[in-house]
């Protein structure tokens, strides 16, 4: 599903002609299988979330490639990337990332109305994910109507609608209570098994690392663990 | 993502900002008014002076002043060039006339009248378009008819009276001929020489029609046509050409003999003028028409608009940098959900394309409204400013003068020149746009 291969990354800082490298991610290689839940899990600092940033395709790698699918996507350009992850990707951020002024509804649809799918069948897809996480009766909030749990819901649905083979998520349980954050897991152990959907999950906590098939480490931008599925 | 959705993404964010875009396409509004009624004036007056020209002549029209000899002189017009002119496509008539050089009386009982005499061709002056107030139209050599204002002017002989109103200043109408002048013998005099009580001659004229009044209101056509045999009878008696007197006419140049005073050439339709005037000028003519008049006119008028939308695109242009800073307002406010939407798989053209949306959006709106706007200026400005002319200045203005006057080809070089600034001022905005970083976005650091 996933291959990276010697993939390394660094920053510039600093004014011009007064740069300096730090870099972030070096010969990072590993391979994450599809229907796999794999978590990545390291200190703050350690270059997780620069490397799930990398196959998002929301920075581009120093060095190395990342593949999808088959598909070489480091090679990508901007707008291919974009069609590339409205496919095949699906978002899980800490901080929900909805759009204050939609409602449920429309957060949840707004994948759709990318993909450009007529109205009524956003309509039917839309409702029927709102019911799978639990939230028909939600759909007309805005997520500042809404509960951390219920907005962590809203941005789940939005990954799932459009049935992405892979969803990436950065720290999915880092806003929600410890009773939400169980509730959460399950669902996301069901969606696996349910539907086959692999996961690349990033955490530094241990509950959710659990939940992994596998656990990848990283400590100072290097795999020190998991690389290799069992 | 289809244009109906970004349309409506579109009208969302508007809402959002309503106060702002509203002013924005209040300040679009107007710039697009000022321009529509600052060129409208351009097409007024044009269109004032074109109905003007129009009114004044026949538009088939064209006069023929002679033929441009190698030597720059002009030469007069002769039948062999009247066979000419009638072989040209699409030439209707080519009428000609000579007037004698002399004014004859013409007599009928105690009634006279000193008046023009022309010898017409009368086949092509019905076939440019001569009509009859009533008779008929001449047959025989001795047959004339008269002009429509003839007997205006047709004055009973009275001394030592007073025939002219003091109101009015016309003939009092008891001195004027009143009965019916067809079939009546005028008696045509002409004179040899200069000498008042000199040698005359009369030839009797039998009255067959009166012509229509002329179109032109201030035109009177009080000639006799006479037939070009009593004008050549006239010009054997005096022995010059026209019966002109005071000359010798031997000595009178030979081109001037046996040539036409007044040659027209009447086109079929008014597009085939151009063309005619083009092979006319080819054969080295000298000609007139309408089209020459028409052309100078609109030319004048064509830079006169470019200039005057010029001026008012000036105002568009200020008001596209209030649009270039609402835009980028508009992206700045909305990073976080740019950010949002290009994570989750928006296309960067996407981005774009609802942008520029939102700004022709404006630019439409906003040259809706002025264009009603102009239109509302335009009647205003028609309807008052004679009035206040007339007011201030104490000075009547023609009738059909047009101050304004908005084509709908005003309108949509305005409506095109507005979308064009307008998109262009969205343009930077929306690169912008697609350039949003996703990671500073959602981090809210835009």
């Amino acid at each position: 599903m996933i291959t990276v291969n010697q993939l390394s990354h660094h920053f510039i800082l600093g004014k011009k002609k007064q740069e300096t490298t730090l870099s972030v991610l070096q010969d990072i290689s590993f391979q994450v299988n599809k229907g796999e839940i794999v978590t990545i899990v390291g200190k703050s600092g350690s270059g997780k979330s620069t490397l799930l940033n990398l196959i998002s395709g929301f920075i581009r790698p120093t060095e190395g490639g990342i593949w999808i699918n088959d598909q070489q996507v480091s090679d990508l350009t901007e707008a291919e990337f974009a069609d590339f992850r409205l496919e095949h990707m699906g978002f899980i951020f800490q901080s929900f990332q909805l759009i204050p002024s939609m409602t449920a509804f429309q957060n949840i649809e707004l994948p759709l109305i990318l993909k450009g799918e007529s109205e009524s069948s956003r309509k039917k897809i839309t409702l029927a994910i709102l019911e799978k996480v639990g939230l028909t009766e939600f759909a007309d909030h805005y997520p500042s109507e809404l509960s951390g749990g219920q907005q962590q819901r809203v941005s789940i649905a939005r990954a799932l609608v459009l049935n992405p083979p892979l969803i990436l998520a950065d720290e999915p349980t880092g806003s929600l209570d410890s009773e939400t954050e169980t509730e959460l897991l399950q669902f996301i152990k069901q969606l696996n098994q349910e539907m086959e959907i692999t996961f690349l999950i990033i955490t530094h906590d241990d509950e959710v690392a659990a939940i992994g098939d596998r656990t990848i480490t990283i400590s100072d931008g290097r795999i020190v663990e998991g690389a290799r599925s069992q | 993502m289809k244009i109906k959705d970004q349309f409506r993404f579109v009208l969302q964010n508007i809402k959002k900002n309503k106060v702002r875009t509203g002013m924005t396409i209040l300040a679009t509004a107007m710039g697009c008014a000022f321009l529509i009624v600052l060129a409208s004036v351009g097409y007024g007056l044009q269109e004032s002076i074109v109905k003007d020209t129009l009114e004044q002549q026949i538009v088939t029209e064209i006069d023929i002043y002679g033929h441009i000899e190698e030597d720059d002189n002009y030469r007069s017009l002769t039948m062999e060039d009247i066979d000419y002119l009638e072989s040209i496509d699409n030439v209707n008539a080519v009428t000609r006339r000579n007037q004698l050089r002399q004014f004859p009386t013409f007599s009928l009982d105690d009634y006279q009248s000193e008046t023009t005499a022309v010898a017409a061709h009368f086949p092509s002056e019905v076939d440019a378009g001569l009509e009859l107030d009533e008779g008929r139209l001449p047959e025989k050599p001795n047959e004339v008819v008269v002009g429509y204002h003839f007997l205006d002017y047709f004055v009973q002989d009275v001394e030592d009276e007073d025939i002219y109103d003091e109101a009015s200043g016309e003939i009092k109408d008891e001195y004027l001929y009143q009965a019916d002048l067809i079939g009546q013998t005028l008696n045509m005099t002409v004179k040899k020489d200069l000498d008042v009580d000199g040698e005359e001659q009369t030839t009797p004229l039998t009255v067959v029609g009166i012509l229509k009044k002329p179109t032109k209101e201030w035109v009177q056509d009080q000639n006799v046509y006479i037939s070009g045999e009593v004008f050549a009878g006239v010009e054997a008696y005096t022995g010059t050409p026209g019966g002109e007197l005071g000359v010798d006419g031997d000595e009178l140049d030979s081109a001037t003999v046996n040539a036409f005073d007044e040659v027209k050439v009447y086109a079929t339709n008014l597009e085939a003028v151009q063309t005619i005037v083009d092979e006319l000028d080819d054969s080295n003519y000298a000609s007139y028409s309408v089209v020459s008049e028409m052309k100078q006119i609109n030319m004048l008028f064509t830079i006169m608009k470019a200039g005057l939308i010029l001026v008012g695109t000036i105002a568009i242009l200020i008001a596209s940098i209030g649009i270039y800073n609402t835009m980028t307002m508009a992206v700045t406010e909305r990073a976080p959900d740019i950010g949002i939407m290009k994570a989750i798989g928006a296309n960067p053209k996407t981005i774009k394309q609802i942008f520029l949306l939102e700004s022709s959006y404006i630019g439409i709106v906003g040259a809706l409204i002025g264009t009603i706007v102009a239109y509302l200026v335009s009647f205003l400005v028609n309807l008052g400013l004679p009035l206040i002319i007339e007011f201030a200045f104490q000075e009547e203005l023609p009738e059909q003068l047009q101050f304004s006057m908005i084509p709908v080809s005003l309108v949509l070089i305005s409506v095109g020149i507005c979308l064009l600034v307008t998109i262009l001022s969205g343009l930077r905005p929306a690169k912008r746009a697609t350039q949003i970083d996703v990671l500073k976005a959602m981090r809210r650091e835009i």
